[in-house]
């Protein structure tokens, strides 16, 4: 027999987790149409859900000191309007699924839905995003990006729940995000970008690059980005097609039902090369 | 003029929008069983076993060898089976159905079904053609050996999905002998007659009622003659009602799509630069079973100059089977394919010629009086000239183009020019559909509309039902046109070709003007009338010779289009139309076609991708079949000629059609403006777009 719980309590929620193996449902926008059944009958699913949407004590965006803090079941739509929400990641939202969808989805679900073509994590990859995570006996720290181990794998253990996203405060003097999707509004991403930059005085001080959908995982190479940091603008620009190579081992991109390896990476190669080109 | 093109509400708006419409899934029967299709998992192959799970009591098997008649699907040609036997020719094909009390019951047996094959190697290239047709016109050999150059291109279009916005699906109840089938129709008399031949019964023991249709685009034309034999079949075994309704995916898998082409034509080219003769090879995928392909392949060879007169032409086509799903009806019906090829052929040949693509394409424009490719005569007045000039005017068409061609911007506009035969082809009204309707009067001076047209939400309800009021002088409130019942209606044909306001609303003012000539208020009386063929039409089918429609509906689309440089995504940024319909009988009904029309045409043209890997298709959910949102659509402006046709209630000609087959052809030009390269396969997606760019 199985149960589905639906708390109201974190403590509760932890408590359940503790006993047995579910699996967590936030919108449940990525799972209930993963398991879809038969109409009319309950989806297929091969373990009990965790229903966590009326976990209220985990919706809310609050600043502390350096940090904007959201709790793990936000809806996206709230974030889109909230205004502690950073600028890029405000962007990416808003062309992100449709009103609907983003009225129920969270950024915990798409962490831990963990797809190679979701949007938000270029955000929060490029922001250097945290996650506290929690089981009944321990609160712990990880990052977006170590986190996701592979498409629709995560390190988070049986017993845990991701509680909050922790986004350190960052300016950037330009931000861009572009979706390549089969259309303008509510499309899966064939492939997307997100870039972020401070330049003080004609020198770069802080790049950051992040793209979706060409890998396995998301691609934010930090070792390229160190790589441009002091460098001027236009020593970056004469310098595109080298950067583009080192991208290239990253770049590894397949053919499916939405658009082929090779348009991926011709794109991806485009969207880093316009981005370089507008610092 | 009459006024009768002056919008009213749609008479079914009201219910449809406060949820208060009830669609076929919506009915509940008494002791309701559900049925799941058991389907084949290879493109091609023989069945070697079949193992069953033991049945609990209340779930049925139904297969091949519960069809009391034919194991075919009564539709041209007899090559469709209602369940596969022993062969299996395409991926999905349906087996058996697993009928029972529960959809938890059926689905456990159906999980437990083990079908083992043996597979044979599938075609997917379209060599095996099962139908060539072929006709002449003029003298196209003397012109070809006289001409100054030949010049020759491929075009090939893709799959396209109607992706109505309800599935397909019947409900079908068992009363004695009499089975009764409620469904999402277009053609409630082609289930009826499809239904008698499986089961072998008399007409009398089918009956079939349409039900609300969310939509069809001509895909529920032949596919639910299939679904409500099977059906019958499965009502005659278990003698319970049944609810046989398809999931989105499964019905994107397996239903009916546009046939993909591929369309060679060859121009012979004069001292004057003009086209003299026209070789054509019409090509269409017809998949595993032909279907109505052959129908649609004679569509799009008729359509083989568009709008434009070529005195000497040899066309060619064949349908290909492969071991694909089938391909079937939607709107437009083989003219899409057809009026691609042939604008962007003019457009390419002009280019190749040096010649201004619209003063070129001006020198070919068909005339009144000019002989159609199938050498009957365009008898009315052809108002394109006017209309292109309009076109031309609302669009700023000259001055972008100018600007778009010499500028490094990636922005384009491209226009398409183009005609849509009204109706069946040829005689097919007079021989083969044979439409009747029946016009009711009763006590209450109430008129009832007995006809079997369907309203998909195209507006024929409210047309009709204007067409008649307008006649008889009464108020929209006094007439009734309900869903049709086989059981009251006569067969006034299938909702399809562009026929329904044209003949069928003919023969309803016909109706009516007999009633009200004999109006005895307070008195029940009744009218029925038949389709005659105007007298000036003949048409030889063997040598497809003569007057091919009654009429033709004319029209013009521009697209203006962004490319983005670094995606190579398309942004369609602005639709102008220019339609002549004949007459309109509700401005805002012909609007709303011409909108949808474009959005599904321009979508055709370089958005709606479908492919299959091995027979299966990729594509089969509305994530990955990406039609256009709200967003994706551009701004449309569209103008309507008057031009009335002599036989069409106040002189409406077809509209359904007429506003999706330019759609395609428009945008592609746009394209082609923006990247400065050719298009010659639709749809122009941005990975295709990158191919053109590399190809420097």
């Amino acid at each position: 027999m199985v149960r589905h719980r639906i708390p109201v309590t974190l403590e509760e929620a932890l408590e359940h987790l503790n006993e047995t193996t579910y699996k967590i449902i936030a919108g449940g926008t990525d799972l209930m149409v993963q398991n879809r059944a038969w109409s009319e009958l309950p989806p297929k699913f091969d373990a009990p859900l965790l229903f966590c949407f009326n976990l209220e004590a985990l919706k809310y965006v609050k600043e502390e000191n350096a940090f904007i803090k959201i709790g793990s079941m936000t809806d996206l739509e709230t974030l889109l309007h909230h205004p502690l929400t950073p600028e890029i990641l405000r962007k990416v939202i808003y062309e992100m699924a449709s009103p609907a969808i983003r009225k129920v989805s969270t950024l915990s679900g798409n962490i831990g839905n963990a797809s190679p073509a979701a949007d938000s994590l270029l955000a929060l990859y490029a922001l250097d995003a945290k996650v506290e995570i929690k089981s009944q006996k321990e609160t712990r720290l990880s990052t977006v990006s170590e986190l996701i181990l592979g498409p629709r794998k995560t390190a988070l253990k049986q017993n845990e729940i991701i509680t909050e996203i922790i986004i350190p405060k960052s300016s950037f003097t330009q931000t861009c995000f572009v979706k390549v999707g089969g259309r303008r509004a509510d499309a899966i991403s064939k492939v997307a970008f997100v870039g972020c930059a401070s330049v003080e005085n004609n020198v770069i001080k802080d790049i950051r690059m992040t793209i979706n959908a060409v890998a396995a995982r998301l691609i934010r190479r930090q070792d390229i980005e160190k790589g441009l940091c002091e460098k001027t603008p236009d020593e970056v620009k004469q310098n595109v097609n080298a950067i583009l190579e080192a991208y290239s081992t990253s770049i590894q991109p397949i053919d499916d039902q939405r658009s082929n390896k090779d348009y991926r990476k011709y794109t991806a190669n485009n969207l880093i090369k316009a981005f370089l080109n507008t610092l | 003029m009459s006024t009768i093109n002056k919008s009213v509400p749609k008479v079914e708006a009201k219910d449809k929008i406060s949820g208060k419409m009830k669609y076929v899934s919506d009915y509940h029967v008494e002791g309701l069983h559900y049925a799941k299709t058991v389907r084949s998992t290879i493109a091609k192959g023989v069945i070697q076993s079949i193992e069953l799970p033991p049945l609990p009591e209340g779930v049925t098997i139904v297969d091949y060898q519960d069809i009391p008649g034919k194991n075919v699907v009564k539709m041209i040609y007899e090559d469709w089976p209602v369940f596969a036997e022993k062969n299996i020719s395409h991926y999905g094909e349906p087996i058996m159905l697993v009928v029972g009390p529960s959809k938890e019951m059926v689905q456990a047996v159906f999980d437990k079904i083990k079908i083992t094959y043996q597979e044979e190697t599938p075609i997917f290239d379209m060599v095996q053609s099962k139908v060539d047709y072929h006709f002449t016109k003029g003298d196209p050999q003397t012109a070809f050996q006289e001409a100054k150059k030949t010049i020759k291109y491929t075009y090939e279009t893709g799959y396209q999905e109607q992706a109505y916005i309800e599935p397909q699906g019947f409900i079908g109840t068992l009363e004695d002998e009499k089975v009764t089938l409620i469904g999402s129709i277009q053609a409630p008399y082609y289930v009826k007659n499809a239904v008698i031949d499986t089961l072998s019964c008399k007409p009398e023991d089918v009956r079939i009622i349409q039900a609300t249709v969310g939509g069809a685009f001509g895909g529920k034309e032949e596919f639910p003659s299939l679904i409500g034999c099977q059906l019958a079949v499965a009502l005659k075994k278990v003698k319970k009602p049944i609810k046989l309704i398809y999931e989105r995916e499964e019905d994107m898998e397996v239903t009916t799509k546009r046939h993909p082409s591929k369309i060679t034509m060859e121009a012979a080219i004069d001292e004057e630069n003009n086209i003299t003769a026209i070789k054509s090879h019409v090509g269409i995928d017809g998949g595993a079973f032909l279907g109505l392909s052959s129908v649609v392949l004679s569509r799009a060879m008729i359509a083989a100059t568009s709008a434009y007169t070529i005195n000497h032409l040899q066309v060619d086509g064949d349908v290909y089977i492969t071991n694909t799903v089938p391909n079937g009806a939607f709107r437009g019906f083989g003219a899409p394919q057809m009026i691609f090829a042939v604008e962007m052929f003019i457009n390419h040949l002009a280019k190749d010629l040096n010649e201004d693509v619209h003063d070129f394409r001006l020198r070919h424009l068909a005339k009144q009086g000019d002989k159609t490719t199938t050498s009957g005569t365009f008898r009315d007045p052809i108002l394109m000239p006017e209309m292109i000039k309009k076109a031309c005017q609302i669009s700023g068409y000259h001055k972008k183009k100018a600007l778009y061609e010499s500028s490094e911007k990636m922005k384009g506009i491209g226009m398409s020019w183009f005609l849509h035969g009204c109706g069946f082809t040829g005689s097919g009204e007079a021989d083969h559909i044979k439409a009747k309707v029946k016009l009711r009067k009763d006590e209450a001076d109430h008129v009832y509309l007995e006809i079997a047209a369907v309203d998909m939400g195209q507006g024929a309800k409210t047309t009709l039902m204007k067409v008649a009021a307008e006649v008889l002088e009464l108020p929209l409130e006094a007439i009734h046109f309900a869903n049709p019942d086989t059981d009251i209606v006569p067969d006034s044909g299938p909702t399809v070709a562009s026929r329904t306001a044209m003949v069928v609303g003919g023969l309803v003012a016909r109706a009516a003007q007999e009633i009200n000539e004999n109006w005895q208020s307070g008195k029940p009386q009744i009218v029925h009338k038949s389709y005659k063929q105007p007298d000036y039409m003949e048409w030889d089918q063997a040598t497809f010779n003569g007057d091919a429609y009654p009429a033709y509906s004319w029209g013009v689309n521009v697209v203006e289009v962004s490319v983005d440089p670094a995606s190579l995504e398309v942004r369609v940024e602005h639709i102008w139309s220019v339609y002549d319909v004949g007459k309109s009988l509700d401005d805002n009904i012909v609007i709303g076609q011409a909108d949808g029309g474009t959005a599904q045409g321009v979508a055709y043209g370089y958005l709606e991708v479908m492919n299959h890997r091995n027979g299966k298709l990729l594509q089969k959910n509305m994530t990955d079949y990406v039609i256009p949102t709200a967003v994706d659509m551009a701004k449309t402006e569209t103008v309507l000629f008057d031009n009335p046709f002599a036989y069409g209630p106040y002189g409406a000609k077809g509209a359904g059609e007429l506003t999706l087959v330019g759609g395609a052809p428009a945008v592609a030009i746009a394209i082609e403006m923006a990247i400065n390269k050719r298009v010659s396969k639709i749809p122009a997606t941005p990975e295709y777009l990158m191919e053109l760019m590399n190809n420097d």
